[in-house]
């Protein structure tokens, strides 16, 4: 259709305003030239005839706000002159891409909802700019980001910890702690022992968890009062461990703070494993001693075993299992100490790709 | 939390938007917003343009410490990553060939990849994987330092639109295949090669760069072709190889390209057009033909000159010159064939659309008179004629300077414009 035939069939076409509605469903008029300039509104011009009149304005994508539509309005004015140059737009671009973050945001949005490209590459490209270089804390503070990651998951993936001399040295003590476990399963004999009640608060654990000289007997779990062997062999599990984190401590003697971090976070994640099991087996046959044992020895084995794989395996894996394991990890109250410890622990790791 | 500060801005934009952003930051930082909170956790692992240059690892003296941590941290990122991967970039100079590029690639070919380029730093190259000619869906490859064979069954890239080889070992069979079976090619790129003999068969071919030591080039089809840059280097070898071929290079070589629109020639490039030239008129007329480029004239050789001439004859719509010597002095009072000039029979050819010309290293050599003549004489819409003197020798320049006034102008707005170093 040529442009006269348009003008004689459907004169109001050729009008120059054409009429838009914002999410708030305020009407505007705006002229055809510089509205044209965004693909959306261009589509529904010509396609669908839409935006000759009040009643038929063109409704915009909910994201327009009318204080953006303003804006990009403002960029379309310019950059649809023809005349200018590269560097003209160039300059122009960036005055214009001054403002604060939050319209940066919307504007960005509502650019894009109305597929205006080279809109949506100069705001990105800003809001690239604004997030490059800054630290974590930096960055959720200007876009309001909430902090929702566990200690765990920020310890940043790509840190490869098996490479570190004292995992390998926790794993080695670990295979020899379930070598004299397996010994001395087979010794004794199936007797009731003392019965060792945990009276330790929650906070006594985890002060133990975190490093401190504390009693190396038992754990949490004190609905085990029946279940002795377990409780012993816990108990043994433990020492272990506290044992392995001592050692670990003297390993290193410089940054003896940041080792017992590992190895409290490992020996947590241990603890938190070997809580699951306990928690299995006491509602299955609990009160056949017999039956368990050599069951709740192999599930130890197996435990470990698994723990030690972990450790030395593929990161997607691990990071499954960290992610479905930080439901049981976010039980445990940390105590503000080693809160802030694994704190400044993270951002110590982070930023280190080793 | 976020209650006292305000709502969240960004996590909540279209997928789209937000790889536009993080493909816009280097790579680490791109990373790093995986613990901003549990909405980025993922986000950057989508994205499909991978950028790894120096500044992707912290700074160490010590090259083997950097490039270990850069061959466990793209390995890393790789691996951690989903979907697929469209642009795969290492430009690092520490990283020299190692075992895991094979792996990278291998990886690579089975995520749908579409542009490769690898720069690494100077040493061992190393040997392209078979892997990579599995690449299906490659639009782009950039190689440098690396050997590249490939397989008998190779069928070619049939993607591919753009290939540089930047010091690659490969053979000249390989090339001129690899050339002629990427039927898409738009871009080639070849340099530093040494003593090639090079067919070129590419009928989507518009962009052409060769730098190098080239026997021979040969355009058999290449209708399409809109630029070509080429920096020619000699050695004796080529020289003598020069003397003895008695075909027209300036026939062979832009025999068949009448779409051009840009030519530029450096070092011995205009050398390597004279061959020949004397016994043949100019192939056809280059009508899109608005800019030439050529460097290191040696104003001392009339055939060089004889080049230049029937290239500017041959392209009515030429519009910007730029030709540069050969920094070279006239030491002794030649007496240089003005009669060449004569037979040339210039004087009814016009240049109608030419606007800027640029000399420079002129060493004040009689022939660059003759030419600065020719072209102010005839260029009737010449905006600026720009001469720089190759030395600030005040006799010489000033004997150049002499001359020029003399020179009758077609056009009356042309500027002549000396500039002293």
């Amino acid at each position: 259709m040529s442009e006269i035939d348009m003008a004689v069939i459907k004169p109001e076409m050729m009008k120059p305003y054409i009429w838009l509605e914002t999410s708030d469903g305020s009407i505007q008029q705006v002229e055809q030239e510089i509205a044209m300039y965004c693909p959306l509104i261009c589509q529904e011009i010509i396609q669908k005839g839409m935006g000759s009149s009040k009643n038929c304005a063109i409704c915009l994508p909910q994201r327009v706000s009318p204080a953006t539509l303003s804006l990009i309005l403002d960029y379309c004015h310019f950059h649809q002159v023809p005349g200018r140059s590269n560097k003209e737009r160039k300059s122009y671009d960036e005055k214009f891409i001054r403002m604060d973050t939050k319209r940066l945001c919307e504007l960005t949005s509502a650019a894009d909802s109305l597929q205006l490209k080279p809109l949506v590459d100069l705001t990105s490209r800003a809001l690239a700019r604004i997030i490059e270089g800054k630290s974590p804390e930096e960055i959720r503070e200007i876009f309001h980001l909430p902090d929702d990651l566990t200690e765990e998951e920020k310890l940043e993936p790509l840190k490869n910890t098996t490479d570190d001399p004292r995992i390998r040295l926790l794993n080695r003590l670990y295979a020899k702690k379930r070598k004299e476990l397996k010994e001395r399963e087979r010794l004794k004999n199936v007797e009731a022992e003392e019965e060792h009640v945990d009276e330790r608060s929650v906070d006594d654990l985890l002060s133990f968890i975190n490093g401190n000289d504390g009693d190396p007997k038992g754990v949490k779990t004190s609905k085990n009062k029946k279940k002795n062997r377990r409780k012993k062999e816990q108990q043994q599990k433990n020492s272990s461990l506290k044992e392995a984190s001592e050692v670990n401590k003297e390993v290193n003697g410089q940054n003896i703070r940041h080792q017992s971090a590992e190895a409290d976070r490992i020996a947590e994640t241990s603890n938190s494993h070997t809580e699951d099991v306990f928690a299995h087996r006491e509602f299955d046959d609990g009160d056949i001693d017999d039956g368990i044992d050599p069951a709740l020895k192999e599930k130890i084995d197996r435990e470990v075993e698994d723990f030690a794989r972990r450790l030395n395996s593929d990161w997607p894996e691990r990071m499954q299992e960290l992610l479905s394991s930080g439901q049981e990890r976010k039980t445990i109250l940390f105590t503000p100490n080693g809160n802030s410890f694994l704190r400044r622990n993270a951002c110590m790791f982070f930023p280190c790709f080793e | 939390m976020d209650d006292a500060m305000g709502p969240d801005l960004i996590s909540d934009l279209p997928q789209s938007i937000i790889e536009s952003i993080l493909v816009q930051l280097p790579i680490r930082d791109a990373v790093r917003t995986s613990i901003l909170s549990s909405k980025w956790r993922y986000k950057w692992a989508s994205i499909t343009r991978l950028v790894f240059d120096d500044k992707c690892v912290p700074f160490s003296n010590d090259r083997e410490v950097v490039e270990k941590s850069v061959v466990k941290f793209i390995t890393r990122v790789l691996f951690l990553r989903q979907g697929p991967i469209h642009k795969f970039q290492i430009t690092n100079s520490k990283l020299q060939s190692c075992p895991e590029i094979d792996q990278w690639i291998l990886f690579l070919s089975r995520n749908d990849i579409k542009e490769l380029v690898m720069e690494l730093g100077e040493g061992e190259f190393f040997r392209i994987p078979s892997s990579l000619f599995n690449c299906g869906k490659l639009t782009r490859l950039d190689l440098s330092r690396c050997e590249f064979d490939p397989p008998h069954s190779f069928k070619g890239f049939v993607c591919l639109r753009s290939l540089n080889l930047h010091q690659v070992l490969i053979s000249p069979d390989a090339i001129e295949s690899l050339i002629s079976r990427c039927p898409l090619l738009e871009s080639l790129s070849l340099s530093y090669f040494d003593n090639l003999a090079l067919t070129i068969c590419a009928p989507n071919l518009k962009y052409l760069y060769l730098e190098g030591e080239f026997k021979d080039i040969c355009l058999e089809d290449t209708p399409l072709l809109v630029e070509i840059t080429i920096a020619m280097y000699m050695t004796d070898d080529i020289a003598e190889h020069f003397e003895q071929i008695s075909n027209c290079n300036f026939v062979k070589f832009l025999g068949g390209v009448p779409n051009l629109e840009k030519l530029v020639g450096l070092i011995y490039f205009t050398k390597y057009l004279s061959i020949g030239i004397d016994f043949v008129h100019p192939p056809m007329m280059y009508n899109n033909l608005e800019t030439i480029e050529l460097y290191q004239v040696n104003f001392e050789d009339m055939v060089e000159i004889l080049v230049i001439l029937r290239l500017i004859t041959s392209s009515p719509n030429l519009k910007e010159l730029q030709i540069s010597g050969s920094s070279n002095i006239p030491v002794s009072v030649d007496t240089p064939d003005l009669d060449f000039w004569e037979k040339e029979c210039l004087s009814d050819s016009t240049l109608n659309k030419l606007k800027t010309v640029k000399l420079s290293e002129m060493g004040g050599w009689l022939h660059e008179i003759e030419i600065i003549k020719y072209l102010l004489g005839h260029s009737p819409v010449l905006e600026t004629l720009s001469i720089i003197p190759c030395v600030f020798d005040v006799e010489n320049n000033l004997k150049m300077l002499i001359e020029l006034v003399k020179c009758q102008r077609a056009s009356t707005r042309a500027e002549v414009i000396f500039t002293r170093q």
